[in-house]
């Protein structure tokens, strides 16, 4: 099977995926007790005012007819009106999709240019000193809940030094990219601005990463190091920087990848977390709140769309690992 | 159904895993400590002092060894008021002057018991789901594993943040487990076995324990345990003893007790010891957001001491420590259980 024919493959898988997730998404609507017109309307509205705001709501149609109503809507993007604003939902998600998709990449940055390097170095120097460090680090990093590791970081470091912020998003990376481009903008909504906005948040995020790729990068590369490939490279004479980072590196990103892979849905979490501690204008905080105001048609969109970037990501990954492995049976 | 030889596997990791001592011992602390609260602490974790009239504000004093100054205005001037932490609250006290100390003695509680119950209900839910659709094979396992992959196509945190969604609007269930030794103490049972019985008597007679938030974090789970069950029914169902017994005329769920789940085991054991610090994590996290019900809990500790006043470090600081310590205690007894029971997963590459 080809790399094109597994893309489509696993694209129809994904499709699929989708729906389950929009049906469990409709379901979880259905199970939840509490007619909606009485959490929208003031207590006072009379019933006239109910069954016509139920009838709008398309609260009175059967529920198949509602379900399918509601499929077809997710399929053209309309994920219907939110109840509090009466804004449509899918603009509202979508506004705040950069942010996160920021900070996620942001986060993943962080924990590749930390460990990767820091594992090469402690399966290089096994058993010493700055071997147990890194192991050490990897443990209490894989064990902090990152929405108190940001909360620390708020304390210790943002409170204590003025130039961090403790919450809030500065321009958007591509804003800022174009002040400081065109501009020779630094620091007024340029990059250095949009960096003191998400360094903290990105490492909020992106320890967990960091501890886990580290604690990954640490064993693969001392299974890899054994081989007898690499004894042939060294003996030809190549640097041992070259050994270790071309040779013994690409073949321990393969298990790294997956591991990353299967941990998606972690980073994805993590962001809505972080999200709410710095007050980030992204997907998750706007969840959360969307939960708290009870507006169904929001929480509904913003889980599917969710979904959506879990099961695309998890495509990619896959690309990847097929890259990277020509090996790999695509079946 | 446990051979001496996991017996002494288990026993042997133990002598030689500095790492695995250090997470038993972790471990048998928190336990110690959420098990005999109403002992160890020096104050009710629910009780305010905040100075009015004729009682001393004791409200954000800090933890032992640290000092705090401000400086008060009053009609005479300026004064500098210098706090020093104290033995009588070791931790500190928050806002509302209630013992740091005590409240995270309590949090251990809330984070065990939904911990432990959380990872209990599901492998209940996840392995006998796993184990037939591995055991049936063909359609069986179809039909039961896409409906479990929809599930995993939500991160965690999401999902339960959904059915917290769900469940909210019917309230957050929470039930109070009485404390046993605060009823012995009060009815005056076994008092001369009991210490201190006018202190105990004087804590919480119950501990809150949030049942909603219990069966959410179950809920995402339980497909863990159902993928990892599922894995292992696949290659014993194809073992000679499973034909042997089949051939004799067993039952399909004679096979499946007596076969197939005792040798699917050892997995699962470890695989629950890792959802237990996962759980605990996942726990925190809603009782951050608020979505739990309970007001004694390490994470919705922190967030009162990061929205109360910043400058209040160990209000926040030190419920945390509480979860990193328990997380770091249940996940390192988690690697030592993996080392001992399955040797086939290769630990520090080889040799």
């Amino acid at each position: 099977m080809g790399l094109g024919k597994f893309l489509v493959k696993r694209t129809l898988q994904g499709l699929f995926v989708i729906w389950g997730v929009v049906t469990v998404v409709f379901l979880l609507r259905h199970l939840t007790p509490g007619n909606p017109v009485n959490t929208l309307l003031p207590p006072e509205a009379s019933q006239e005012q109910r069954e016509l705001f139920a009838e709008r709501l398309g609260l009175n149609d059967p529920v198949h007819i509602q379900y399918y109503d509601y499929l077809v809507g997710v399929a053209q993007g309309d994920f219907g009106v939110s109840m509090a604003t009466g804004r449509p939902a899918s603009e509202l998600i979508l506004i705040r999709l950069p942010a996160t998709i920021e900070l996620a990449v942001a986060a993943t940055v962080v924990a590749v240019v930390i460990a990767i390097p820091l594992g090469v170095i402690s399966a290089r120097r096994r058993h010493e000193p700055s071997d147990y460090g890194a192991t050490i680090f990897s443990l209490v990093g894989i064990s902090t809940p990152n929405f108190w590791l940001g909360v620390m970081l708020i304390i210790f470091v943002a409170v204590q030094f003025g130039p961090l912020p403790t919450g809030g998003r500065g321009p958007s990376f591509v804003d800022a990219m174009i002040a400081t481009l065109t501009q020779g903008q630094f620091r007024d909504g340029g990059i250095v601005e949009w960096g003191r906005y998400i360094l903290l948040p990105a490492i909020t995020l992106g320890t967990y990463f960091t501890a886990l790729l580290t604690r990954l990068t640490r064993s693969g590369m001392v299974d890899e190091i054994g081989k007898a490939y690499v004894k042939a490279t060294r003996a030809k004479g190549l640097p041992e920087t070259l050994v270790l980072y071309k040779h013994v590196l690409r073949n321990t990103l393969i298990p790294i990848i997956t591991v990353l892979g299967l941990q998606l849905g972690t980073l994805i979490g993590g962001a809505v977390i972080t999200e709410e501690v710095f007050a980030w204008p992204g997907l998750g905080r706007f969840l959360i709140h969307s939960i708290y105001q009870r507006d169904w048609v929001l929480i509904q969109g913003t889980i599917i769309v969710i979904g959506v970037g879990f099961v695309i990501v998890n495509i990619v990954v896959d690309a990847l690992y097929v890259y990277l492995n020509p090996k790999v049976d695509l079946e | 159904m446990i051979s001496d030889r996991i017996r002494r596997s288990v026993r042997s990791e133990l002598h030689s895993s500095r790492l695995a001592q250090v997470g038993l011992a972790l471990v048998v602390v928190i336990v110690l400590m959420a098990t005999l609260a109403p002992f160890i602490v020096p104050h009710h974790p629910e009780a305010q002092q905040v100075g009015t009239g004729d009682t001393e504000d004791r409200t954000n004093l800090p933890p032992i060894g640290f000092s705090t100054e401000h400086i008060q205005t009053t009609p005479d001037g300026q004064t500098e008021i210098v706090r020093e932490g104290s033995l009588e609250h070791p931790m500190g006290t928050n806002t509302r002057g209630q013992d740091v100390f005590s409240r995270f003695v309590y949090g251990a509680r809330v984070s065990l018991l939904v911990g432990l119950l959380g990872a209990g209900i599901a492998t209940v839910l996840g392995v006998p789901y796993g184990l037939a659709a591995g055991y049936f094979g063909g359609r069986t396992d179809d039909a039961l594993m896409r409906g479990a992959d929809v599930m995993l196509a939500f991160p965690s945190l999401v999902l339960a943040i959904a059915l917290v969604g769900v469940f909210r609007d019917s309230g957050f269930h929470t039930t109070g487990l009485p404390d046993p030794f605060v009823y012995a103490a009060r009815h005056d049972i076994l008092g001369w076995v009991i210490p201190r019985s006018d202190h105990v008597a004087s804590m919480p007679s119950s501990v809150t324990f949030p049942v909603t938030v219990t069966l959410v974090v179950a809920l995402v789970n339980w497909v863990w345990f159902a993928r990892v069950a599922r894995g292992e029914a696949i290659s014993i169902r194809q073992q000679e003893y499973v034909k042997a017994a089949k051939s004799i005329g067993a039952s399909h769920l004679t096979i499946l007790r007596q076969h197939v789940l005792p040798n699917s085991l050892t997995p699962i054991i470890v695989l629950a010891t890792i959802q237990v610090a996962a759980i605990i994590l996942l726990e925190s996290a809603l009782s951050y957001l608020g979505f739990s019900g309970t007001t004694l809990t390490w994470g919705q500790d922190i967030a009162r001491g990061q929205s109360d006043q910043r400058s209040q470090w160990w209000i926040a600081t030190m419920p945390g420590l509480g979860i990193v310590f328990a997380v770091i205690g249940v996940n390192l007894i988690g690697d030592w259980l993996r080392d001992a029971l399955d040797p086939s997963i290769e630990g520090e590459g080889g040799v």
